[in-house]
């Protein structure tokens, strides 16, 4: 078993694990046989990783390296960099960062 | 800039625009009479056939979160409520109408357009309960259809599109700011064309026309409102994308009205995050 990023999934692969959502529930069955295009998919539902059969690589060669909370702070400054000059968007942004964080984590 | 006027009128005189199916009307119609039984309700869906198949598969899905399975529409009428099941064929026939999965233009991913406005559903309807709205479900739909207008300008305005898609890259702005340069209207005003062309409840055109409070002294709109901090809340957590990458401003009457000073933040990321991820059965009518 190996885990890979979803963009790296290719046509025919055959998932290790199941796939979950956050809240627990079952999004693809252990087994399933994978499609480029369903890697696709569940990069937009928000799916980062997957656990696939076969040969366990290192953390360089399947491109996992966790996203760290700099990296975070960064990638939400960008988003938000026009309207930080707000007071609501402030609180907003304190939010936002702490829950990615804390979902980071998990 | 582009003359706003004429690009309304071409929107206007398009043919071609979707119509919702006669059998949202013929709900609506048996619904304002109080003899009308769930039996009735089921009979005028399942007439359609396609459309009550998907209406089965949505009220089964863990979004509805009804424990045992809904096999017949009656049976849905009867567990759900009427008002839940014509939502539930509103959205339906929303996705039957609109949905294509390819885009006519390369720069707008159609499929994390529409995972924008399931999310921004998902945290209207989430917003709404948090806050004590009664109408839980027609805010889903309001986040759902919010930027219905880009979709008509992607299919029926090409050209007009495509300029403030180039527009919105070069000066990485909100793409309704672009609009604005490029054409002087947004697709608040081009959603709200087809809203009332499907006479859709004044709440959810409402939603459709000011989700950005562009007029600051606009009167305030619950449902109107509770989208337009949805739709900042989910650009935010990234979920899915509307068209570009920025996040507009919360406006203070929004803010203000729905009461945000005193509601737990991070439990309310927490639900809609939740929300979001039963919501994504709806991903399947794309």
């Amino acid at each position: 078993m190996k885990r890979i990023l979803v963009e790296n999934i290719t046509d025919k692969m055959v998932l290790a694990k199941e796939v979950c959502g956050t809240s627990g529930s079952v999004l693809l069955g252990k087994g399933t046989v994978l499609t480029a295009s369903m890697g696709h998919r569940l990069k937009n539902w928000g799916v980062l990783s997957v656990h696939v059969e076969g040969e366990d690589e290192s953390p360089q060669q399947n491109g996992i390296t966790g996203i760290t909370p700099e990296e975070v702070r960064t990638a939400l400054e960008a988003k938000f960099s026009r309207v930080m000059g707000s007071e609501i968007m402030k609180k907003i942004f304190a939010a936002v960062y702490k829950f990615k964080i804390q979902h980071n984590s998990r | 800039m582009k003359d706003p006027a004429a690009i309304r009128k071409t929107l206007e005189n398009v043919s071609t625009i979707p119509t919702l199916p006669i059998v949202i009307e013929k709900i609506t119609r048996l619904l304002q009479n109080p003899q009308t039984s769930a039996e009735d309700i089921g009979r005028a869906i399942t007439t359609d056939q396609a459309l009550a198949s998907k209406v089965l598969k949505l009220v089964n899905s863990a979004f509805y979160g009804f424990p045992g399975r809904i096999s017949t529409i009656t049976h849905a009428v009867v567990i759900l409520g009427f008002s839940t099941v014509k939502n539930v064929v509103l959205t339906a026939s929303i996705f039957d109408a609109f949905s294509k999965r390819v885009s006519a233009n390369t720069n707008f991913e159609m499929e994390k357009f529409w995972l924008h406005s399931i999310a921004c559903g998902a945290a209207a309807q989430t917003l709404a309960k948090r806050i004590g709205h009664s109408a839980k479900e027609e805010c889903f739909i309001a986040g759902l259809i919010h930027d219905i207008g880009k979709i008509l300008m992607c299919n029926y305005l090409p050209a007009e599109f495509e300029l403030v898609i180039q527009n919105r890259i070069k000066k990485d702005c909100l793409f309704y700011e672009s609009e604005r340069e490029m054409l002087g209207i947004t697709h608040q005003e081009l959603g709200g064309i087809i809203a009332e062309r499907w006479n859709l409840p004044q709440a959810l055109q409402s939603a459709v026309k000011n989700h950005h409070y562009l007029v600051q002294d606009k009167d305030f709109s619950t449902v109107s409102g509770i989208v337009h901090a949805s739709d900042i809340f989910v650009r935010a957590l990234d979920m899915g994308n509307g068209g570009d990458n920025k996040i507009p401003q919360m406006s203070e009457i929004v803010w203000n009205n729905l009461g945000f000073e005193n509601i737990q933040m991070q439990q309310l990321l927490e639900d809609i995050e939740s929300e979001v991820e039963k919501a994504t059965v709806f991903m399947q009518l794309v």
